[in-house]
């Protein structure tokens, strides 16, 4: 039962949300019950880890007929972190967000996001996970256009058309899939695909709609063109929430795909995947370096980072997934701290233009902190856990002996630090220009002076980057016996259809 | 009857696409919607589609047998998308007014204000 609860917390929260949206203690109530879920996700990696995987059959109806929500050492992670993530969001919204949004239902939409992200990391049924990624996406897309700026609604709109275009190439799959297989259960179909041996050329055009569906999610090139087309445009804690989750739940779900059936034509689908990772790393991180708006930097550094893990992906080695698996979390972490020190840079100064800003170090060090830590743990320096993920991958890929694409990969790291230190240089280090006068905007009067529960958010998000980075090996070697129940989907198969 | 529905399906993507391609977003918007129909017959037809009795209900006469009943589950699945597809057509057309009733165009080549020059 336990693998249900944490949809159905959030669901709890949705419900009880509508009775408190005008009460002032509304933010600590959303961030108590996000403390709540990060305990429950704890528990779910402790009971994964126990026994290697759990599941439920959604009113008992036995495995190929009914919906299964299964956890293993993967989504069990991926749930974890996604707490942590979305708890850090909470209580930065507390002294980060107006109370127009706030009572407005921010919350409640923000828990409609957990809740569909958690579904997908569980999700044992295809057509659930589409029900899952709709539940997500429709609580984003009135995320992002809440308040109703112009800017907003600009981003929204670009965002609301592409994320629908890849809905629907995903359902089509399915209906294509169920038409050839009949079945929609993820263990039953791995089954099938393995007893016909080799793949059947009918196939593909269900595959390849699904592919584009989850790249487009992703983000991977040349699907990305919503993402920092949008990513700039609501408040910034909206974006770190997206960018900590969203991006990411596509990812999972190609992994858990490319695993459990895409690699089972794997001269087909190899080279392709290890293709869109390659150009995913050097496309986004090249395009980032000519942005001079601090989240728009950020904003291409997702699709870089995607392709990192993607790359990992598509060595199909042990080493690879864990590596894939590290760096997938380590991202959600780093990247979404980095969006809150834009956040906090954003309310201070009232601007994210990176030529007009300057001094930040001087006036907030604590901050210069906090981003130093996030952003030189995305560029990979040691001892942070983006060092970890990076050296895992292209040990990884020297050791399957794709060294050409490992080289690429460190490469694309350098291009990665070059724009972390722009960001530092021009925000942080440099003396403000004297003739750029920054005026912040009216609206933000709504929003409370204070900034504990940013800096508590943000200071703890760093502690956990640095933690990871230093004592990284239980980390590692969870992530390695996760990999390990990937690269073999029987063990998988077995246990959702028979139960052992 | 199943090649009958497919080119339909075609033809309703292709239309789609066509609309997606305009540069009025209330077009774009409708394109939405065509593509989304369209994917709804797509799990349609995934079912198989024969003429036959009612399934599971009714006399042993009227109902169909097991071999030749259309499998039901897709249509099961259908609900659902059209459901999902009908909340996010009222979303998408609330978003339009406001966007609308905020900068009085209706031209995507207008959504650019965000975009570095």
């Amino acid at each position: 039962m336990i693998t249900a609860l944490p949809v159905f917390l959030p669901l709890a929260f949705m419900i009880f949300a509508l009775l408190f949206r005008h009460y002032h203690g509304r933010e600590y109530i959303a961030v108590a019950a996000s403390g709540l879920n990060v305990l429950l996700s704890v528990f779910l990696v402790f009971k994964v880890h126990q026994t290697g995987m759990i599941s439920v059959q959604m009113g008992d109806w036995p495995a190929p007929y009914g919906i299964t929500l299964i956890a293993d050492r993967f989504s069990a992670l991926m749930v974890l972190v996604a707490s942590i993530v979305f708890m850090a969001a909470m209580a930065y919204s507390v002294h980060s967000l107006d109370t127009r949004r706030k009572s407005f239902g921010f919350y409640m939409f923000s828990f409609g996001i957990l809740m569909g992200v958690n579904g997908s990391f569980l999700a044992g049924d295809i057509f659930n996970l589409y029900v899952w990624f709709e539940v997500m996406l429709m609580a984003s897309f009135i995320l992002m256009s809440h308040g109703g700026d112009r800017n907003q609604l600009e981003g929204s709109i670009k965002y609301l058309i592409l994320n629908l275009i890849s809905s629907f190439l995903f359902v089509a799959g399915i209906g294509l899939l169920y038409g050839k297989l009949g079945t929609l259960n993820m263990a039953d179909i791995a089954q099938k695909l393995m007893n016909f041996g080799t793949m059947p050329s009918e196939l593909n055009p269900a595959f390849i709609l699904i592919f584009v569906g989850f790249a487009i999610k992703g983000a991977l090139v040349p699907f990305f063109f919503w993402l920092p087309a949008s990513y700039h445009t609501p408040p910034p804690v909206v974006t770190a929430l997206f960018a900590g989750l969203l991006t990411k739940v596509g990812i999972y779900s190609l992994i858990r795909f490319y695993t459990l059936f895409f690699h089972q034509n794997a001269e087909f689908w190899q080279p392709l995947v290890l293709l869109v990772a390659v150009l995913s790393m050097v496309i986004g991180v090249i395009t980032a370096t000519s942005q001079f708006e601090f989240r728009k930097v950020l904003s291409f550094h997702i699709i870089s980072q995607v392709g990192y893990v993607v790359m990992g992906l598509g060595f199909f080695t042990v080493a690879g997934l864990a590596g894939a698996i590290f760096f997938l979390a380590h991202n959600m972490i780093s990247k979404t701290n980095a969006f809150l020190v834009a956040g906090y840079v954003h309310k201070q100064k009232g601007t994210l233009d990176l030529k007009t800003l300057g001094d930040f170090y001087k006036q907030h060090p604590l901050w210069a902190v906090f981003f130093f830590i996030s952003a030189f743990s995305l560029a990979g320096l040691p001892p942070l856990s983006g060092f970890i993920g990076k050296y895992l991958l292209i040990k990884a890929g020297i050791e399957a002996e794709y060294t050409i694409i490992a080289l690429i990969a460190l490469f694309v790291g350098f291009f990665t630090l070059f724009s972390m230190v722009k960001i530092w240089m021009e925000v942080f280090w440099k003396k403000t220009p004297e003739n750029e006068e920054i005026t912040i905007k009216k609206e933000q009067n709504e929003i409370p002076e204070n900034v504990r529960w940013m800096t508590w958010a943000s200071g703890a998000m760093a502690l956990i980057i640095v933690l990871a980075g230093v004592f990284a090996t239980p980390v590692v070697d969870y992530c390695t016996q996760a990999a390990q129940s990937l690269i073999n989907p029987e063990e998988y198969i077995n246990f959702v259809l028979k139960g052992q | 009857m199943e090649l009958v529905i497919a080119i339909f399906i075609g033809l309703l993507y292709a239309c789609g696409v066509y609309l997606l391609l305009r540069r009025s977003i209330v077009k774009l918007i409708l394109g939405v919607f065509v593509i989304s129909n369209a994917t709804n017959l797509i799990i349609f037809l995934s079912g198989g589609v024969t003429r036959s009795g009612v399934s599971f209900i009714g006399s042993e006469a009227e109902k169909a047998s097991l071999e030749t009943m259309t499998d039901p589950l897709p249509q099961a699945l259908i609900l659902t998308a059209i459901v999902i597809g009908l909340g996010i057509a009222a979303y998408i057309l609330a978003l339009k007014y406001k966007y609308f009733e905020t900068t009085g165009t209706h031209d995507l080549d207008q959504l650019s204000k965000t975009d570095q020059k």
